[in-house]
């Protein structure tokens, strides 16, 4: 009697299970085999009739096109750097000179009753617009907003700081910089407010390596 | 006699036990078998028809020698990425035959990786030349990220009360507390890098990070991960449509495997709509 409802019962374990096994496997696999789909042939693929190209001249074609595309590649010195793993490029045309860690935005959004403050490394091209040995540093609002001290006015002695951005800075626009640090301990990290930090004989590489107008390739 | 009658009775009663149960078994098996040849059939049935589409889509398109065509395809490439150049945002671009995926700013290659492994559906294997182009002739466009960890991540800091004077005075009279110790890169958690996105042309890229193949193997785990539960999801959805009698929808998929630093990297860069040129 027991035996009788235990087949009965295998008998049903074994249809589910060769139900979900084709469900999940089975059915998956076969829209996915070559076997049993069609050739995807559409009505002019096989004319042939293709005179007016020959092999000269597309392979003539391909080689202007990728003239084009590898004159967009920069022939002087340029910087690529990666925000995900804080990791620097430096290249001269196709040649990788100097690589190296750097520290990028903290991707931090900095809510205070005077407003927000976004800090993050964009990502994008843009270009060296100015090159300074031994910076000063002249502190945004954010900076005193972060340590919850009062803002002084524009020019106040107490926003000016001498050694905080290394020996070099290369200005990126809007604020954003390439530069030393203080804090070294941090490379490779995402800790800045959207400037890339490098450490000293890497600044010293890409400052004496990259010209104004230069390109950084930030990503 | 008597006894030899009563045994026979029994028989029969014990056969009526089990007479409901049989039945159900029987039934049972029987919607199932139904189900799974309905399941099978309108499955296929969504190849069919996205092939067709495809093919309907081609017509028109480049024509050509079947001889030039990995010259024509070469030159797609080159136009493509030609095109991806002439935007501002970063675009991808894939060489399955080079086994290389790059991400590409203004031209300039900025990321290079390679390939670990990868797979595409049956639908691009039966492509012709025609079909081809009009799938890959040109850059395609993201349209949708789904992933397995935070696209951009950003954390939102409330900043602290802005100080009295007298509080400032305080603090610069105390003693100087000890230094925080420094974050390390090791303690980063081991993270399953999995994104997928859906193309303008109906088809799905999906990007694994792995660090080696065996790897990618052991990854996909049963009952758990994002994989899994997206497995899952797109078979409800079929059956969904199936216990309707509708034919499921088909979405063909290309699968690429790269170190997870990399997938990482470029799912973070990518723009919402970026452009993706890919040759197969």
């Amino acid at each position: 009697m027991i035996r009788t409802f235990f087949i009965y019962v295998t008998i049903l374990i074994v249809g589910i299970v060769f139900f979900v096994s084709m469900i999940l496997f089975a059915i998956p696999a076969l829209q996915e085999s070559t076997v049993i789909l069609p050739k995807l042939t559409s009505s002019q693929s096989s004319s042939g009739d293709n005179g007016d190209v020959s092999k000269e001249s597309l392979e003539k074609e391909i080689g202007k096109l990728q003239a084009k595309l590898d004159k967009l590649t920069p022939s002087d010195a340029y910087i690529i750097i990666n925000t995900t793993d804080n990791h620097f490029y430096l290249y001269k045309g196709k040649e990788l000179i100097r690589e190296g860690l750097c520290s990028t935005g903290k991707n931090e959004r900095l809510v205070s009753e005077k407003g927000e403050n976004t800090f993050y490394t964009p990502i994008g091209v843009r270009r060296v617009l100015r090159k300074q040995p031994n910076p000063v540093w002249a502190k945004p609002d954010w900076a005193f907003i972060e340590e919850g001290l009062p803002i002084p006015p524009p020019g106040h002695s107490s926003r000016f700081e001498s050694g905080t951005l290394g020996a070099y800075k290369l200005e990126l626009g809007n604020g954003y910089m390439i530069h030393g640090t203080i804090y070294k301990r941090f490379m490779g990290l995402n800790v800045t407010h959207g400037c890339v930090r490098m450490g000293d004989e890497d600044l010293e590489e890409v400052y004496k390596t990259l010209q104004v107008g230069s390109k950084v390739y930030i990503y | 006699m008597k006894n030899s009658a009563e045994d026979f009775d029994s028989l029969f009663e014990k056969k009526k036990k089990y007479t409901g149960l049989k039945i159900f078994v029987v039934i049972f098996i029987v919607v199932l078998l139904a189900l799974t040849g309905v399941y099978s059939y309108l499955s296929i049935g969504a190849v069919r028809e996205r092939m067709a589409l495809a093919k309907a889509q081609s017509d028109g398109t480049i024509s050509g020698n079947p001889s030039l065509i990995d010259l024509m395809k070469e030159k797609a490439w080159v136009e493509s990425r030609l095109k991806m150049a002439a935007g501002d945002s970063i675009g991808l671009s894939i060489d399955l035959g080079q086994h290389t995926i790059q991400m590409e700013l203004k031209g300039v290659v900025v990321m290079k990786s390679k390939i670990r492994d990868y797979s595409t559906s049956g639908f691009f294997k039966r492509m012709d030349g025609n079909v081809y182009f009009a799938m890959f002739g040109t850059p395609l466009t993201i349209k949708a990220y789904e992933s397995s960890i935070e696209k951009n991540p950003f954390k939102v800091i409330q900043a602290p009360k802005t100080k009295t004077a007298e509080e400032i005075k305080a603090e610069e009279e105390a003693p100087l507390a000890p230094a925080k110790p420094a974050a390390t890169t090791d303690s980063i958690p081991d993270e399953n890098v999995f994104w997928t996105v859906k193309l303008d042309r109906d088809f799905e890229l999906n990007i694994q990070g792995i660090d080696s193949v065996a790897e990618a193997q052991s990854k996909y785990k049963l009952g758990k991960g994002f994989e899994f539960k997206r497995d899952i999801r797109n078979i409800m959805n079929s059956f969904e449509h199936i216990v309707k009698f509708k034919k499921p929808t088909y979405t063909p998929e290309i699968l690429i495997s790269i170190p997870e630093n990399e997938a990482k990297a470029i799912l973070r860069a990518l723009p919402r709509n970026a452009s993706v040129t890919i040759r197969i």
